[in-house]
């Protein structure tokens, strides 16, 4: 299935080739965000929000067909 | 407030009419709103609502002003290097807005102060620099059913959150299990437009939560990117 992955501020330096963070990757059906994680070569520990469709999910849920998943590293400047 | 109470904007509070009305303006100059930091989100939280005149500021900052503070820190200036971030965020209050009580604190907030720091206001605004101290109010917060309007920032993207008791809370945004303090800000640093965009967004909850006027940023995140023309509100759950 395909899905849509957006790499949100420095974990957008995972495809350094693709400066806004967002591309479509091919994934085999019932994948999980953590194995999307893994499959991406994005380091989990870096992840510390997940939207789906721009809903919270958490790192075991199951993603669909054409999602839109968007991982967020930890922001906590002030 | 004796011409508000004859239903009459002071001229100093005449652009605020068609926004919050006289009853708006009434209910922030009797308001009491803390902010945990006068920093780069905290000084443009603290000149905004003073402007707008939010009757009473307790500002909590153990900080002084260093040289690289002068990017982006509103209450800073080339003068006062070395002075209390509070005391000089307090001393500006002083001269923009005599309507506003001013109360410096010059400590951090931590386990042992936060209850008796975090309560008898009506909001509490976090402009926090770390992890670990932003968890330690949305829990004394929650506790004691105090508003709590949240904003982090690093680089070009913020995020701002509005949590009423028994709301969705930090939880959701920060991996507890990790021992970092710090978020990606230590990477990209933050340029002045970033935490003021963010505490401007912040101010804007703090009237809405004061005034009952409009929807404030419950359950859902705002998270801005400005590098990406990113402007989105996300649901937690």
């Amino acid at each position: 299935m395909v899905i849509e992955v957006r790499l949100y501020a420095t974990l957008r330096r995972y495809r350094p080739s693709i400066p806004n963070g967002v591309f479509t990757a091919d994934v085999p059906d019932g994948i999980s965000i953590a194995e999307l994680a893994h499959k991406l070569e994005i380091d989990p520990d870096e992840i510390h929000m997940i939207m789906v469709n721009g809903i919270g999910r958490e790192t075991d849920g199951i993603l669909a067909d054409g999602d839109r998943v968007g991982l967020f590293p930890a922001v906590g400047g002030g | 407030m004796a011409l508000l109470a004859e239903g009459k904007m002071p001229e100093r509070y005449q652009r605020n009419l068609g926004t919050v009305g006289i009853a708006g303006q009434i209910r922030l100059l009797k308001s009491r709103v803390a902010i945990v930091g006068a920093g780069g989100l905290g000084g443009t939280v603290i000149e905004l609502l003073a402007r707008l005149g939010v009757g009473h500021l307790r500002i909590i900052d153990g900080d002084t002003f260093a040289v690289h503070n002068l990017n982006r820190q509103l209450m800073s200036t080339e003068h006062n290097i070395g002075v209390n971030k509070a005391y000089a965020a307090a001393s500006r209050v002083e001269i923009i807005n005599h309507d506003v009580q001013t109360e410096a604190v010059p400590c951090m907030l931590d386990a042992e102060n936060a209850e008796k720091l975090l309560n008898g206001v009506d909001v509490v605004v976090d402009a926090l620099d770390n992890v670990s101290t932003r968890l330690l109010v949305n829990k004394i917060t929650q506790q004691y059913g105090i508003p709590l309007v949240y904003a982090a920032i690093a680089g070009f993207t913020g995020q701002v959150m509005t949590i009423m008791p028994g709301d969705i809370g930090l939880e959701r945004i920060y991996k507890q299990t990790n021992a970092a303090e710090k978020g990606v800000e230590t990477m990209l640093g933050n340029p002045a437009g970033t935490p003021a965009l963010a505490a401007s967004l912040q101010v804007q909850e703090v009237v809405k939560v004061l005034t009952g006027i409009g929807e404030p940023l419950r359950n859902k995140l705002l998270y801005f990117d400005t590098e990406m023309n990113i402007f989105e509100i996300l649901t937690l759950t």
